[in-house]
């Protein structure tokens, strides 16, 4: 099977779940407890008043008559108006899906660039010094939950050093420097734990490595140290790290919704958290179909990355 | 290429199963190589002396743990965690064991490659078989291509070897030599494509590519079923005659050895048993360990409702008997056993056997063996000489002519 239809495939599958992940979000926000009409109109409304913003708002309809009338509407790329600000909740997606990404992309590039040298530098030199330094570092990213580490650099950075501003979002267009000095340091709270878990990771697959028959075989053909690691080993010890990175992205994203909180932007997990106290169920739809969205996107796209770095893996295996 | 046993003596070119006037092409003289782990040291090599000469094919046999692998590693200093020392450890005059990591590298595939056990497992999975060859041709240096690390990552992650350069071309070529149909093809294969048998014959290719004058291959056809065997080892003898390299061959089978080995060391425990030409090893073994071993190799006129197995298990190297470390499992073990183990030199040129039994004090019945328990041992020899009838038509003697 070819890399086209391969990733045909692949996109059909992700949008299946996709499918799936909006119908539970669908059922599961009319079983919170609490009536979005109430909550918009405030404790003393009257009951006349609530009744008619639920009919209003199609509440009042069967479950399953809401259900369909929603996905029919998802289907021609309508995720609704929100309850709260009347606005589209596309509308509102795209304002705030630019700092989060923003945010977690940065954040992936960080820890990468820092885990993966770090890494095998401590593989490599396992029980001396550097692996001691890489190993604590790691260890210190770990433990720490990245709002944790938000506030800790917003102390250090933005309060006492004043290097970069403490809260807010610039956009790129309007600088690509401004908007590094906004981003550099929520990016870093989410980078930092994900990066010390990808830290072990890497050590612990290069180790693996490092012991394989066929690094032996390469240090047996007089190949340097350096060769050996990086020709030989780098690639083989990436494997499982690629599907490790794929899958911690979800813990990246869920760190990104309380570093959002922390540096007050107006972000991705701000809006979800907002739109849960509101009861603003198209709000609240849309934005976990946006999440997942990126979530089996870029799974994907690690797993295509997989079959170019792995050449045992074919495309959809043996059909 | 037929399958069909070699005949044990060959001619070859430079083939020399005497012992010669010209230095061998590799001498190691009392090695120990000593691994420290939390239970104590492990002696894994053990006092081991032999001398491999130009051409020839010289097989080191043994159980599995008898240190054959570790004594391969250690000349190449390969052995990982180990404490490496020897009387003497040469190749061609030059003393191994006084060359920093970076002169063994040049050593390393250009003089002394080696083949490994288990090629599924010792190929890279994530590059292309040419590739592979291709790097040690490059290392090799005449080709003139770069193989700094930047040079060697911008070929595999961004241009790929060139199908034109002078190092895939060798390699190539390497492929079809060592046998394998459509080299061209099958050089941008990965090792997964290919059988075990192709993938032994890669290791091999890829163990000439650097023109080397020693080639060790530590148990190189255990992981292939046996018709693929006898063509792997047709191929190294093909290859000894073509190119006049010295082949170091480790292995636990004694047949392998009969068919392709002209001389041979038996290892037990990590040290020297005994070592001779092949021929002589098969038709007038002197260790009680070489007997059996031979005695346990089931044969076509056999008679045996059992094959003879020797009892019992190689001593845990943590924890090794005093003297000879066989002498637990050795029916002729005799007092002079615990004393350290010695050389005794047999009338065949290069044939060498550690054990007393060849002691001359206790052969000649002289003074010093009164040191040790006489009756004992006198008694012990003459249970041994007389169980032995079946495998020794000729028998040694005790009669002091050996030396």
């Amino acid at each position: 099977m070819g890399m086209r239809r391969y990733i045909a495939k692949r996109v059909a599958h992700a949008l299946v779940v996709i499918y799936i992940v909006a119908t539970i979000v669908f059922f599961a926000v009319r079983a919170i407890p609490g009536d979005p009409a109430r909550v918009l109109l405030g404790g003393d409304a009257s009951a006349e008043a609530i009744a008619a913003l639920r009919e209003e708002m199609g509440l009042t309809e069967p479950l399953y008559v809401q259900y369909i009338r929603w996905m029919g509407r998802i289907l021609q790329g309508d995720l609704g108006t929100s309850v709260f600000s009347d606005q589209s909740v596309l509308q509102m997606l795209i304002g705030v899906a630019e700092p989060t990404l923003s945010i977690a992309g940065l954040g992936m590039l960080i820890a990468l660039l820092i885990a993966i040298p770090a890494g095998i530098t401590s593989a490599v030199k396992q029980y001396q010094w550097e692996d001691y330094v890489a190993t604590t570092v790691s260890f210190i990213g770990i433990s720490m939950p990245g709002f944790w580490i938000g506030i800790v650099l917003l102390i250090i950075f933005a309060d006492r050093l004043g290097w970069v501003p403490a809260f807010g979002y610039v956009s790129f267009r309007q600088g690509i420097i401004p908007w590094l000095k906004h981003i550099i340091l929520p990016a870093l709270a989410v980078g930092l734990p994900y990066g010390g878990i990808l830290m072990r990771m890497t050590r612990s697959s290069m180790m693996e490595v490092l012991n394989e028959d066929y690094m032996r075989t390469a240090r047996a053909k007089g190949l340097d140290g350096r060769l050996i690691v990086f020709k030989h080993g780098l690639q083989n010890a990436l494997i499982p790290i690629v599907t490790v990175a794929g899958i911690l992205l979800g813990v990246l994203l869920g760190g990104v919704v309380a570093v959002e909180i922390v540096f007050g932007i107006q972000g991705l997990g701000r809006l979800l958290i907002a739109s849960i106290q509101r009861r603003d169920f198209p709000a609240i739809q849309g934005a976990v179909i946006l999440i997942s969205f990126v979530f089996v996107f870029m799974n994907l796209l690690v797993d295509v990355l997989y079959t170019s770095i792995n050449p045992q893996i074919k495309y959809g295996g043996s059909e | 290429m037929s399958s069909q046993p070699r005949p044990t003596q060959r001619a070859g070119p430079s083939v020399s199963t005497t012992v010669t006037e010209e230095p061998p092409l590799l001498a190691v003289d009392n090695l120990h190589t000593t691994f420290t782990t939390e239970r104590g040291d492990v002696p894994a090599v053990d006092g081991v002396s032999f001398a491999i000469n130009e051409g020839e094919v010289f097989g080191i046999v043994g159980e599995s743990g008898s240190g054959k692998s570790v004594t391969a590693l250690s000349l190449l200093g390969l052995a990982d965690g180990a404490t490496v020392t020897a009387d003497r450890l040469c190749f061609r005059d030059e003393d191994l064991l006084a060359k920093d990591e970076a002169a063994l590298r040049e050593i390393r595939g250009n003089d002394i490659s080696m083949i490994f056990q288990d090629p599924m497992s010792s190929l890279n999975p994530v590059m292309t078989v040419g590739e592979q060859i291709a790097e040690v041709v490059r290392h090799h240096g005449d080709v003139g291509e770069s193989q700094s690390l930047f040079a060697e990552l911008r070929r595999k992650y961004v241009t790929g070897t060139s199908e034109s350069s002078a190092s895939w071309q060798r390699a190539v070529e390497l492929l079809d030599t060592v046998g394998i149909p459509d080299p061209a093809d099958r050089a941008n294969e990965y090792p997964h494509q290919l059988s075990g048998g192709m993938k032994q014959r890669v290791m091999i290719a890829q163990a000439l590519a650097g023109d080397p004058d020693l080639i060790i291959a530590d148990e190189p056809t255990t992981a292939l079923d046996v018709t693929i065997e006898a063509q792997i080892l047709n191929e190294l003898l093909d290859l000894r005659d073509e190119f006049g390299v010295s082949i170091m061959l480790i292995t636990h089978d004694l047949a392998v050895v009969r068919e392709t080995c002209d001389r041979v060391a038996v290892m037990y425990a990590g040290e020297m048993m005994e070592t001779a030409d092949t021929r002589t090893l098969f038709e007038d073994p002197r260790h009680p360990y070489t007997r059996g071993l031979i005695d346990s190799i089931p044969r076509t006129d056999d008679d045996r409702e059992w094959l003879d197995a020797i009892e019992g298990n190689v001593p845990d190297p943590t924890a090794k008997p005093q003297g000879c470390p066989f002498r637990t499992r050795c029916d002729a073990a005799f007092s002079l056993c615990e004393e350290p183990l010695v050389a005794y030199s047999a009338e065949e040129p290069g044939h060498r056997t550690w054990c007393h039994l060849y002691n001359d004090a206790v052969a000649n019945d002289g003074d010093e063996v009164q040191r040790v328990d006489d009756a004992e041992a006198k008694q012990l020899i003459q249970e041994h000489e007389a169980s032995d009838d079946l495998v020794t038509p000729q028998r040694p003697n005790f009669g002091g002519e050996y030396r």
